[in-house]
């Protein structure tokens, strides 16, 4: 598994944590009747934050683990990591854009039909965030399916 | 157009050059060691650029490294 793979491994992993938490959130919300503007916006603050923390740590971790796994597997005290991206690796990732910007198109016209069906704006403000959390799971289940795949 | 119908020779060419390995043709054209398994299994088609430098690596013209199969696209066409 090259280093590109298994940051992308580490994504998913993460993205659907938030995801899970998101969800979890939203479930109580509306079981403990506090689904209310100030909370969801509070809970958009936090799964967006979380989304840019959990990403740096992730990489850095990623970064860390695979230097120490090299310099196990190779016995060299300054392990060299592929961590730069080739050409390959430049159009996977474009690749992997687009399912992302399709999802996020289609999850951004699910949310505005909310509107049709008498929906207060707080469900698609919900459904907005749900659905990019869900556009970049399936963009990186999409990028793996094509790293194992070869292109 | 479906699927490319370019093939190439790096596999022998590594092995006619002092048995390069993966990696080090990988390190001497600037790509990762995946991208030369992924070319040489036929997967992927590298861009111009890229298919200069690995023909100059080996010091043969483009043509001895990658060919188009143009027939194989002529018998999809009938």
């Amino acid at each position: 598994m090259s280093f590109q793979q298994k940051n992308i491994a580490v994504s998913l992993v993460n993205f659907t944590l938030i995801l899970g938490f998101f969800l979890f959130s939203v479930i109580q919300m509306t079981q403990s009747d506090s689904f209310t503007s100030a909370n969801i916006f509070r809970l958009w603050g936090i799964t967006i934050g979380l989304a840019i923390v959990v990403t740096i740590i992730g990489t850095i971790l990623t970064h860390i683990v695979s230097a120490i796994i090299e310099a196990i597997r190779t016995g060299n005290d300054d392990p060299k990591i592929e961590d730069f991206e080739d050409e390959r690796d430049q159009l996977i990732d474009l690749k992997g854009t687009r399912v992302t910007y399709t999802v996020s198109s289609i999850g951004v016209f699910l949310s505005m039909l909310t509107f049709v069906f008498d929906q207060p704006p707080l469900v698609m403000f919900t459904l907005l965030i749900f659905f990019g959390l869900v556009a970049q799971i399936v963009s990186d289940i999409s990028r793996l399916v094509i790293y194992r795949r070869g292109f | 157009m479906s699927k490319p119908h370019i093939s190439n020779n790096i596999r022998k060419l590594r092995f006619l050059n002092e048995e390069l390995t993966q990696q080090q043709l990988a390190e001497k054209v600037g790509v990762t060691r995946q991208t030369i398994i992924a070319m040489e299994q036929g997967k992927y088609s590298p861009s111009l650029e890229l298919s200069f430098r690995i023909a100059l690596v080996f010091g043969v013209p483009l043509e001895e490294v990658f060919s188009y199969e143009a027939e194989a696209e002529k018998t999809n066409e009938a």
